[in-house]
């Protein structure tokens, strides 16, 4: 620590270090002045710009737009100042009115023109309206000069992304200087296929063929779409050589579409089999290896999201700092208050119903109902709001319109991990050899000294606890309310007796078929159809096969 | 004394005590006014229906405050139909017949007023239907609160035609499956062939009920997005917790409004609650009524919901109003206003006092009964999502359009 301060104060200390200390203090203000002084010199640029864009009608604020775009182009004006004012547009805090343009955020208030703090008051407390036509010329207008202002800026992987969506309104000749500019080496590449957009319109058949090239090796729906109306509008006096590199070009991207699309299908499949394994595990442990029919399960699985957003709630007052991390910090609370609340019930209520499973059912039932209109008094009725991590959101784009979202990521592996720990305590643990022990041949293991009651406290436990962590895996993909639970106790007893009862395995496997059938036929019966297909399907496999998938031998 | 004596004896004093209290009950009946509610505060619904059975309460809680209707204290029933829809009749049944009210308030989905619909017709009961729907109907025992497509799907749709709405040019319809989402799009479908598009500029996709795994459909919407054509925008009818779903899944999946605008025609404030909003921002919907409609009854309904919610300590947001609500309120005021003007609560004298009524809406907008039938006039709203889960409004109407029941489109 001392060297630190030392080290900031050798300019002051050190002999001759006060003088040049102030010379370097000139220096910086030098600086300042100098590169306001432009600013200043150009305000009527800036100021008939943003006239523009206060004046009445779309048309004219798009103008504006590109006027200001233009005067960046001939270097008129920084494109810091554009990217202000753009985004201030867009987020309504430009008041248009009085003498001159302001930006208002929450404590400042700026002349527009120069971006300089002001006293005056706005007459208004929010700006314009933006439209949809305007939003996304402002989209585009934010991102081209957020590239030219910050070159490889934190931001430039999306303001790439923003011009690729918006290729046929980008400016070509700002996208060309952006590509120049050092910095923005990582995303040259990408710019360079926008600029190739306009290319294929060039009268130079060379670079048309470039352009073709460079589109193919991109292959998107959106690429395809332009290669196929770009052949359609070719005269039959056309070069051949642009027809030929046309056609090979549309038919590498319908290839990889195709891959696209085939991965889509399997990771799409794969997600919603993690969810439905997710939801299905507790009651894998509770119903098939207790023979408890749970009917509860689903509002385990809520409670779970609730404790997760209760962490959440804590951790924002407690350590901001961890906020991004609430989804692994809670991971141990879900399980425990879960678990908690399942032991409470298997004590309370179930234990006393072991050799009655009608009773059981009637009596899960009014505690899943309890739970339900508990949760609505305490928290009320409305969707819970989720912060979403960093590490979560969007997506990333591997190839050919096949993106993978990170928070569906997230819940396979969560899927794969839980199923990983479950197995591995079922298999290698004293405990587990209990919990089958007791599944196989109850009467026996408590002769042989089991204390069946614990076994059957501890399993009723774990498979709440499992209930609570897909509550908290679930609540980044589905909305977190007191009814969510009702909607995946069928999915969730479907998938477990057709993966078997009391096999975890048979649940994973059951999960994936489920998950993959549905997604394959989704696309071509639609959803409701798909549902009455898998339904069907199953139906006809349990007449042939009572036990599921995978059956484990046992007395009951 | 023997036996058949003491029965004797104790029966004419049993009589006698229940006699005052069969007196009184009736005579309680007398003065009091019932109002059924049929809205779910349990299943897929639960999360926005239930909302509709306080705010009625707190209609009726201003009536009484004034003196109550006819001079007699309005009461209200709250029942549980639970997202099922034959319940939603049985419920009706026993509203109507059972408890004696003078009229029902309820349904959100289109199917649950048409599981009602034959029982207040068979028993000549009333309805009021605070819900925007698919029209194709005209029933003299439904009071249809809110407005059908032509005054409300439609000028939303051309906006979005319109170049200032980014000129539209294909259409993914996605909606849930039932009556409400399937005439609609016939209607959608209908309007965009009379504007020359025909059937390739459209697809249609339904689902369940509660769906939740949008993951395959918003693969397709993009696909589907980056065909030649035109600018693609999505018709949403999805209902009940798959809208949240929806919108999580297509913001994760990198679409914005700029890129394919969702129309979503049952999207609530109360929707958005629990959702980050700023990448949703753009987004459309329409209704006759937005909690940023600029009005003094509007702030007057707000302040008004809010200590409702505090004083009861009820589980809904203070914050947060929407259309049905507004409606549903209108609804029982209209109602009051029939009642007085007819001097009794008998639902054919109701009915007829009902044509022309007037009442002013928290909306801004003074609504009309029609004359010739139960509709009732409403002003027109298009709301865009903004940042702060709620709805700026885009474009709102002159003055209420004369709602037209029966599209020629469908």
């Amino acid at each position: 620590m001392r060297d630190l301060v030392s080290l900031a104060l050798r300019p002051l200390t050190q002999p001759g270090g006060l003088a040049r200390f102030w010379r370097g203090l000139g220096a910086v203000t030098m600086l300042i002045v100098a590169s306001a002084n432009p600013v200043l010199a150009q305000a009527p640029v800036q100021k008939r710009v943003l006239g523009e864009l206060c004046a009445k009608g779309v048309s004219n604020q798009v103008k504006g737009i590109t006027n200001l775009l233009a005067s960046v182009d001939a270097g008129q004006v920084d494109p810091s100042w554009g990217v202000e004012i753009f985004q201030a547009l867009g987020d309504r805090a430009l008041i248009c009115g009085g003498d001159t343009p302001l930006i208002v955020s929450e404590d400042t208030v700026r002349l527009a023109t120069t971006l300089e703090p002001t006293k005056r008051s706005p007459e208004k407390k929010q700006g314009a309206f933006v439209n949809l036509r305007l939003r996304s010329q402002l989209d585009m207008g934010v991102a081209i000069l957020r590239l030219l202002s910050e070159p490889g800026g934190p931001t430039s992987a999306a303001d790439l992304e923003q011009l690729r969506k918006r290729a046929e309104i980008a400016p070509v000749a700002l996208i060309e200087r952006a590509v120049a500019m050092p910095g923005n080496e990582a995303v040259a590449e990408g710019l360079r296929d926008i600029l190739a957009v306009a290319a294929l319109e060039d009268p130079d058949p060379a670079q048309r063929i470039s352009a073709i090239k460079r589109l193919a090796e991109a292959p998107s729906a959106r690429n395809l779409t332009l290669l196929l109306n770009l052949r359609d509008g070719l005269s039959d006096a056309e070069d051949g050589a642009i027809k030929g590199e046309l056609s090979s070009g549309i038919n590498k991207i319908r290839f990889w579409l195709e891959v696209g699309e085939v991965s889509a299908t399997i990771y799409s499949g794969l997600s919603y089999a993690s969810i439905l394994f997710m939801a299905a595990l507790g009651l894998a442990v509770i119903f098939g290896l207790m023979g408890v029919i749970n009917l509860a399960q689903g509002e385990l699985i809520m409670i779970g999201a609730y404790v997760t957003f209760l962490v959440q709630e804590a951790l924002k007052v407690v350590a901001p700092g961890l906020l991004e991390y609430y989804l692994l910090l809670a991971i141990p609370f879900a399980f425990v208050v879960t678990a908690g609340v399942g032991v409470t019930m298997e004590v309370t209520v179930i234990r006393h119903l072991y050799r009655r499973p009608l009773m059981t059912l009637l009596a899960t039932w009014a505690i899943s109902l309890f739970l339900i209109n508990a949760t609505r008094v305490v928290f009320g009725t409305q969707n819970l709001e989720f912060v979403v991590p960093g590490f979560l959101s969007g997506g990333v784009h591997l190839f050919a319109d096949f993106i993978v979202t990170w928070n569906r990521l997230f819940a396979i592996c969560f899927a794969l991990v839980v199923l990983g720990g479950a197995l591995f305590v079922l298999r290698y643990t004293k405990l587990g050899m209990f919990i089958r022990a007791v599944t196989e041949n109850r009467d026996m293991a408590g002769c042989v000294g089991v204390s069946v009651r614990r076994v059957d406290m501890v399993a009723f436990g774990i498979g709440s606890g499992l209930a609570g962590l897909a509550g908290l895996a679930l609540s980044p993909i589905y909305t977190v309310n007191p009814g969510m639970g009702a909607s995946f106790i069928v999915d969730a007893f479907m998938i477990v007796v057709l993966g078997g009862v009391g096999s975890l395995i048979g649940t994973a496997a059951a999960a994936l078929g489920i998950g993959m059938i549905n997604v394959i036929i989704e696309p071509l019966y639609g959803a409701v159809a798909a549902k009455v297909i898998v339904l069907l399907m199953i139906i006809v496999f349990i007449q042939f096969r009572p036990e599921g998938l995978i059956a484990i031998k046992g007395r009951r | 004394m023997d036996r058949r004596s003491f029965l004797r004896n104790s029966a004419v004093a049993g009589a006698a005590l229940a006699a005052p209290s069969l007196i009184s009950s009736r005579s309680r009946a007398a003065d009091i006014l019932k109002l059924g509610c049929l809205f779910s505060s349990s299943g897929t619904m639960a999360n926005i229906e239930g909302r509709l059975n306080s705010v009625v309460q707190m209609a009726a809680a201003e009536l009484n405050a004034k003196g109550g209707v006819l001079g007699k204290q309005v009461e209200v029933m709250v029942t549980d139909p639970a997202s099922d829809w034959p319940l939603y009749a049985q419920m009706g049944r026993q509203l109507l017949l059972q408890d004696q009210c003078s009229a029902l308030f309820g349904c959100w989905t289109s199917v649950s007023r048409k599981s009602v619909l034959p029982v207040v017709e068979q028993n000549n009961g009333l309805l009021y239907y605070p819900l925007h729907f698919e029209g194709e109907e005209n029933s003299k025992n439904v009071v249809y609160l809110n407005s059908p497509p032509a005054s409300s799907v439609l000028p939303a749709l051309e906006y979005l035609m319109s170049p200032d709405g980014g000129e539209a040019k294909r259409f993914f319809m996605l909606g849930s499956d039932y009556v409400w989402p399937r005439t609609i799009n016939k209607i959608c479908k209908g309007y965009w062939e009379s504007k020359g598009f025909d059937e390739s500029s459209w697809r249609e996709h339904y689902v369940p009920f509660g769906f939740s795994n949008f993951q395959t459909l918003v693969n397709e919407i993009r696909q589907f997005a980056s065909e030649p054509g035109g600018q693609p925008i999505i018709v949403l009818t999805v209902v009940g917790s798959s809208i949240p779903d929806f919108f999580k899944e297509i913001i994760n999946q990198g679409i914005g409004a700029t890129d394919i605008p969702v129309l979503g025609l049952d999207v609530l404030e109360a929707d958005l609650e629990g959702l980050d909003t700023a990448p949703m921002v753009g987004h459309l919907n329409c209704w006759a009524y937005l909690q940023n409609a600029e009005a003094p009854a509007n702030d007057a309904f707000k302040d008004n919901w809010k200590s409702f919610v505090e004083k009861g300590n009820l589980p809904y947001s203070p914050d947060t109003v929407i259309d049905p609500m507004v409606s549903a309120y209108d609804g029982v005021h209209l109602w009051a206003k029939a009642v007085e003007k007819a001097g009794m609560a008998d639902p054919d004298a109701v009915r007829a006092a009902s044509a022309g009524l007037s009442f002013d809406c928290p909306s801004g907008y003074s609504i009309k009964m029609t004359d010739e039938n139960n509709y009732v006039s409403r002003g027109v709203f298009i709301g865009s999502v903004n940042d702060q889960q709620a709805f700026d409004i885009l474009w709102q109407s002159e003055d209420t359009p004369k709602p037209v029941p029966f599209s020629p489109y469908a």
